[in-house]
């Protein structure tokens, strides 16, 4: 399988569908529109990139989630605020001693889990707030290990929770209650399904069809694995900024797949070589990586 | 007749004090001056090896290899305050090398042998992922070639491990050696001011 570069949301500059300082987090909605999380605004594309809608957010947001029902989450540090669809703010919530540098957040029947990247684990909560259980934190190292400084994490179908563990170059499954059911991944430099450098993979999606989708930095790229952990496509490093770093992703119905390339400031959008065409510029970038 | 004698007079020691005070002035600033230390720096915004976007390059090692010393004045320190301990150091491991049994890198990166790599508690036998590890430079063996700073540079590592001149050991060259190899003049004498 191959993906082709279709489209480009974003670009550093002043318009309102562009971002002028800090494009963070990613999410894709019901209705496969995209949201983006970035200088202090939430924008809403649809996927043919044009601005729909955005809203601003009470501090820089970290992350973007979207429940079934559209309510709309923003990750920021020592906070979640919560907006409807609409981007009117529903609530806010606070906590003081367990919510530090929240990068990633999911939701599961009724719970809601949270990374908080500053304590190294995901949170669980219920849907009124209530703290439950921490997972990864039963370990030697009490927490993932994250050089990088980034925890992302998403959660499948049958709500086994898959988790980038940077400093162990794995993606690995989780219970809600934090049992370590699996991982897959290694380090490794010369191959491209390892994962290179110090801490890697940094950001992780799951397609509907089962697909793994993680990104890389240094150098970045973009990576599909299926379910049982084997490659499929990579993309990168040429398409993304070499000083990229946590470069989110997500994942839309049509595993069209969108990667935030920070440093440029701008979202790039690929799908698989085969689907029907969306964009205006196809551009084969597949390629083989090593040093 | 005798008041103009007076004021006459009166501006002429008025005007010779003024020039003793200026002379003066102008002597003990041309004093101080002569007497300022400047000392060698290394301009992190400036060497290659560490500024932050230099990306894919080779590491200047000039700072290793045109010290007029033997062993060169520079040295590479690691911040540990921003260390992010990995297991798999790249300024540590040789990266790119094949990987052994243990899954870590066979090689080292540093061709001076000159990092150490400590677990920072027990070891968990089952998983030796499962640690932080600290790093601890040998200054007795560093050079300052630098391969460890630009390797541990953002995005690849965090940017923990910068080059410094050791004054101690630096000769203070009016001409250094390093400062005329440098291609990219970070290496400059900076005035040291005391309060």
């Amino acid at each position: 399988m191959t993906y082709r570069q279709v489209r480009i949301i974003g670009g550093r500059g002043p318009g309102p569908d562009q971002f002028e300082t800090l494009l963070s987090g990613l999410a894709v909605g019901p209705k496969d529109e995209l949201l983006v999380a970035a200088d202090g605004q939430v924008r809403v594309f649809d996927p043919a990139g044009r601005l729909l809608r955005r809203w601003k957010t009470e501090k820089a947001g970290y992350c973007v989630a979207v429940e079934s029902d559209g309510t709309v989450w923003v990750g920021q540090a020592g906070q979640i605020e919560k907006f409807d669809s609409g981007g009117k703010r529903i609530d806010t919530w606070k906590d003081t001693t367990r919510l530090g540098l929240v990068t990633s957040i999911g939701f599961i029947d009724h719970s809601v889990l949270v990374a908080d990247s500053d304590d190294r684990c995901i949170r669980c909560y219920t849907s009124g707030g209530v703290w439950q259980n921490d997972i990864g934190k039963k370990n030697n190292t009490r927490g993932f290990i994250l050089p990088n400084g980034h925890l992302d994490f998403a959660i499948d179908a049958g709500g086994v929770i898959h988790a980038c563990h940077p400093g162990k170059h794995r993606v690995e499954r989780y219970t809600r209650d934090g049992l370590l059911l699996g991982h897959f991944g290694r380090f490794g430099m010369a191959k491209p399904e390892d994962f290179p450098g110090c801490c890697n993979p940094t950001n992780l999606a799951l397609s509907p069809q089962g697909d793994v989708i993680v990104t890389e930095k240094a150098p970045p790229r973009m990576k599909v694995y299926n379910g049982r952990g084997e490659l499929q496509a990579w993309v990168g490093p040429e398409a993304f900024d070499p000083n990229g770093k946590n470069n989110d992703v997500v994942v839309d119905s049509r595993r069209r797949i969108y990667v935030a390339d920070t440093p440029r400031l701008r979202v790039v959008m690929f799908e698989p070589e085969g689907a029907a065409p969306a964009g205006t510029r196809p551009a084969t970038t597949r390629e083989s990586v090593g040093r | 007749m005798s008041d103009r004698s007076t004021r006459r007079e009166l501006l002429g020691h008025c005007a010779r004090g003024v020039g003793l005070v200026a002379i003066g002035g102008t002597g003990v600033y041309l004093g101080r001056r002569a007497a300022a230390q400047g000392l060698w720096q290394i301009d992190p915004e400036r060497c290659i090896n560490i500024r932050l976007g230099a990306t894919g390059i080779e590491a200047c090692d000039k700072c290793a290899t045109t010290c007029v010393l033997a062993l060169s004045a520079v040295r590479a320190v690691n911040e540990f305050s921003r260390c992010g301990r990995c297991c798999i150091c790249p300024a540590y491991f040789d990266v790119t090398s094949e990987v052994g049994s243990d899954g870590l890198p066979k090689g080292k990166l540093c061709p001076r042998d000159a990092i150490e790599r400590k677990p920072i508690g027990l070891v968990d036998p089952s998983d030796p992922l499962n640690n932080f590890y600290e790093y601890v430079i040998d200054e007795q063996k560093c050079n300052g070639c630098g391969k460890c700073v630009l390797a541990c540079k953002e995005p690849a590592g965090l940017g923990s491990i910068r080059l410094e001149v050791r004054h101690d050991l630096c000769l203070n060259c009016n001409r250094c050696s390093i400062a005329l190899a440098c291609p990219e003049e970070a290496f400059a004498q900076r005035e040291i001011r005391t309060t």
